[in-house]
């Protein structure tokens, strides 16, 4: 893989609090890579210091192969990348096309081809019978989809986005998500700061887990469960009556009553003797649950914490 | 980049009705009442502590001379008979008419006071025709007139009560007869006390205790002739400068401070909701965002000092459009403007919230404007006051403005009117880069950390 950024050995101190701790991690072109972490881990530090908004006490940052160290580079430097902030930095008594024209200037659109941007990305984010509106009068997702619009109108290679799901209700994120899988298309890659770690699981390519300013994990999701909770599925039986009591042991262990559990690394193969072996056993099958391990349960098992604490 | 700014503030502004109506409708109301309670009536009041009169001697006389020094010895006043001597620079001549008039005029005294020739010959000379002092004086402050007047009156009587004597007496013999020779010893031995100057105790030391009250007791000892400095254009002008222009200035540029405190706080919304670190992530670098906020809210608060004149030249007579007061106007706006914005940024700079930038600038304009005489004029203050003015953004901003239309020289060059800004628009000048500076190294706290 070669990265189109890079992160190495950062560390960055505030006053007492050690924000980063030799963090690093590297994104590949085109590649779609989910930061996450619980609160105060590091991760926003980590993404401000590759948008130029913080200084890292020391380490190694390169952009398209440019090193970001140089205290001057900023600017011509990050012109490939796009910041996509939690907040919604917009200015309300703007309409949308004036925001989305102002921060297209604002990050070199020239001039000539900033009417072509703003109708783009008007369409892009389905905005286009609002576009005469203040920003003011939008809903939280329409802000939030003009938010990422405004971060992407100078076409960048890479762009960083910090929570883009953040307080917005399911239709809008699934819009979202529709969204960035265009500008993923055109060959943009992602860096992205979630609590949604169902949608980093299913959308991303690789995932880097951050705690205490260092990196504890990082990998695609199979990865992450082979170095963590391994990749067995956990299967649950409801039977109609209370179970046999020789079924308890290493592979079964009874939940409850009328409930066993069991673990399987290949469902394919191993399912299927299960359910004999219950039948054989004159155990009915009233109900059955695979569950596949989850990026929560690895989260819980690398950090000891919900994602939300 | 700037232009995107200017664009980015002027639309905030444009569609923020609330700002657009406390940046100029508001000022608008507060001058409109202060022209109305004040603009007719020309009050003023007479500063505490000693005033700087102007003694212009044109009779050469022994009277002459004691009448002005008597003047000089009245506690209310100090008489100064020739311009400050400058370093380098020839001994300068006695004030001669012309030029008491003019410093009067320009604003550098409030009141000059001429003693014309022929003044002993008809001192104490109360049947006949006497010779007038003239009072040239300051329209703006009428109250000073009148206490002046009154010690002209109370210093005639201690200058030489002995002439005056003679001149009763003689006035008494026209009228009531002669007086006997044990009368006439009296007389005698009585002037004889008041020329070696025992009469002060024998009066009580009425020159020491002199004040405006006891001034007017005297009235009529001497005919006073009270001329307004701003006649010359009061006459060809139709009416002179009126107060309407000082509290346009006044009012002005007190809101013109609050308006830059409010654009400051703008800035400060700015990083709270996030634009700001937003900006500073795109090709926009500190010194780019500082400069844009201030060539911005520069033209805002020309624009407010513009609105604001222009009102007071349509409904209040202000006299804004001749040549020389638009070219006054318009340098001392476009300073006192840029000066405001960067004193706007600096606030901002400075304080780490909106609450405390609100708190912290209604003080500081409040307390400016109280020093600087936007709320109360200037010459109604107490001398040292006038000095702690000097200090204060409103204080050198009104003078610039009072130059212009007040205290002008009508016979003044357009070069040269605008040659006299400059003290007023080299401060300003000097504050806006002070300001800018603070602002732009306190400012490192929004760049990267």
């Amino acid at each position: 893989m070669t990265p189109v950024l890079s992160v190495a050995e950062a560390h960055k101190r505030f006053g007492d609090t050690l924000a980063l701790d030799g963090a690093e991690l590297q994104l590949g072109a085109g590649e779609w890579l989910a930061l996450l972490g619980p609160n105060g881990a590091g991760k926003t530090t980590l993404v401000r210091a590759v948008a130029g908004r913080v200084r890292l006490d020391s380490g190694r940052m390169t952009l398209l192969g440019r090193s970001l160290n140089d205290d001057s580079a900023h600017g011509n430097e990050r012109d490939q990348l796009g910041v996509v902030p939690q907040d919604i930095a917009l200015y309300p008594q703007l309409t949308a096309a004036e925001n989305l024209r102002a921060w297209g200037r604002l990050h070199g659109v020239p001039s000539a081809a900033i009417g072509e941007r703003v109708r783009w990305a008007l369409d892009w984010t389905g905005l286009e019978s609002r576009a005469k509106e203040p920003v003011k009068r939008f809903s939280g997702g329409m802000k939030r989809r003009l938010n990422i619009a405004c971060g992407v109108l100078h076409r960048p290679e890479i762009v960083l986005l910090d929570e883009p799901t953040v307080g917005v209700d399911p239709q809008s994120r699934e819009r979202i998500w529709e969204m960035l899988e265009d500008i993923r298309g055109d060959g943009a890659s992602l860096l992205l700061t979630t609590h949604q770690l169902d949608e980093a699981q299913q959308v991303c390519d690789r995932i880097v887990i951050i705690d205490h300013g260092r990196v504890i994990a990082a990998g695609t999701f199979e990865e992450l469960l082979r170095q963590t909770i391994g990749a067995e599925r956990r299967i649950t039986v409801s039977l109609d009556a209370q179970p046999p009591r020789e079924f308890a042991g290493e592979r079964w262990q009874i939940a409850d009553d009328e409930t066993l559990e069991c673990r399987v690394a290949d469902i394919a193969v191993e399912l299927p003797s299960l359910l004999s072996e219950l039948s054989a056993a004159g155990a009915r099958v009233a109900d059955l649950h695979v569950d596949a391990p989850t990026l929560q349960a690895v989260f819980i098992h690398l950090t000891g914490r919900e994602l939300r604490e | 980049m700037i232009r995107t700014l200017l664009a980015i503030n002027w639309l905030n502004l444009k569609r923020d009705r609330v700002a657009l109506g406390l940046t100029f409708v508001l000022p608008l109301v507060f001058f409109s009442i202060f022209a109305v309670i004040f603009g007719g009536m020309g009050s003023g009041s007479i500063a505490a502590g000693s005033m700087k009169v102007i003694g212009v001697d044109l009779d050469h006389t022994d009277v002459s001379r004691k009448f002005i020094d008597a003047l000089d010895g009245q506690d209310a006043i100090d008489i100064v008979t020739a311009p400050e001597p400058t370093e380098n620079e020839p001994e300068p001549e006695p004030f001669s008419r012309d030029s008491a008039l003019l410093a009067v005029r320009t604003g550098d005294r409030s009141v000059a006071v001429v003693v014309p020739e022929g003044f002993a010959a008809s001192f104490g000379n109360f049947g006949g025709d006497t010779a007038k002092v003239e009072l040239i004086h300051d329209p703006a402050n009428p109250l000073v007139q009148h206490i002046v007047s009154g010690l002209i009156q109370a210093s005639a009587m201690t200058a030489a009560p002995d002439i005056l004597l003679d001149g009763g007496l003689e006035h008494l013999e026209t009228f009531g007869g002669a007086l006997t020779p044990q009368q006439e010893q009296v007389v005698d031995t009585f002037k004889e006390m008041l020329k070696t100057g025992e009469s002060s105790s024998a009066a009580g030391e009425p020159g020491a205790a002199a004040t405006a009250e006891s001034g007017s007791a005297f009235a009529g000892l001497v005919e006073i002739e009270a001329v307004s400095a701003m006649e010359a254009e009061e006459d060809s002008a139709g009416g002179g400068p009126s107060i309407v222009s000082y509290y346009a200035a006044g009012i002005g540029v007190m809101f013109l401070l609050f308006s830059m405190a409010a654009a400051g706080a703008a800035l400060l919304e700015e990083e709270e909701s996030g634009t700001l670190e937003r900006l500073l992530s795109s090709r926009v670098g500190m010194q780019t965002l500082l400069a844009g906020n201030w060539l911005f809210y520069s033209a805002v608060g020309f624009a407010q000092l513009a609105v604001m004149f222009t009102w007071g030249a349509l409904v209040f007579d202000l006299d804004l459009f001749t040549p020389k007061h638009l070219a006054g106007f318009a340098a001392m706006s476009l300073v006192t403007a840029v000066a405001a914005a960067a004193f706007g940024i600096m606030l901002a700079a400075i304080c780490k919230s909106r609450a405390q930038l609100n708190g912290i600038s209604t003080v500081v304009i409040l307390v400016m404007s109280a020093l600087g005489g936007s709320m109360v004029p200037r010459f109604a203050m107490p001398e040292f006051m006038n000095t702690t003015a000097l200090f204060t953004f409103n204080g050198w901003a009104l003078d610039g403005y009072l130059k212009v239309f007040w205290y002008g020289d009508p016979a003044a060059t357009l070069l040269a009117s605008l040659l006299s800004l400059v003290p007023q628009l080299a401060v300003l000048a000097g504050m806006t880069i002070v300001f800018l500076v603070i602002a732009r190294v306190l400012a490192r706290r929004w760049e990267a950390v």
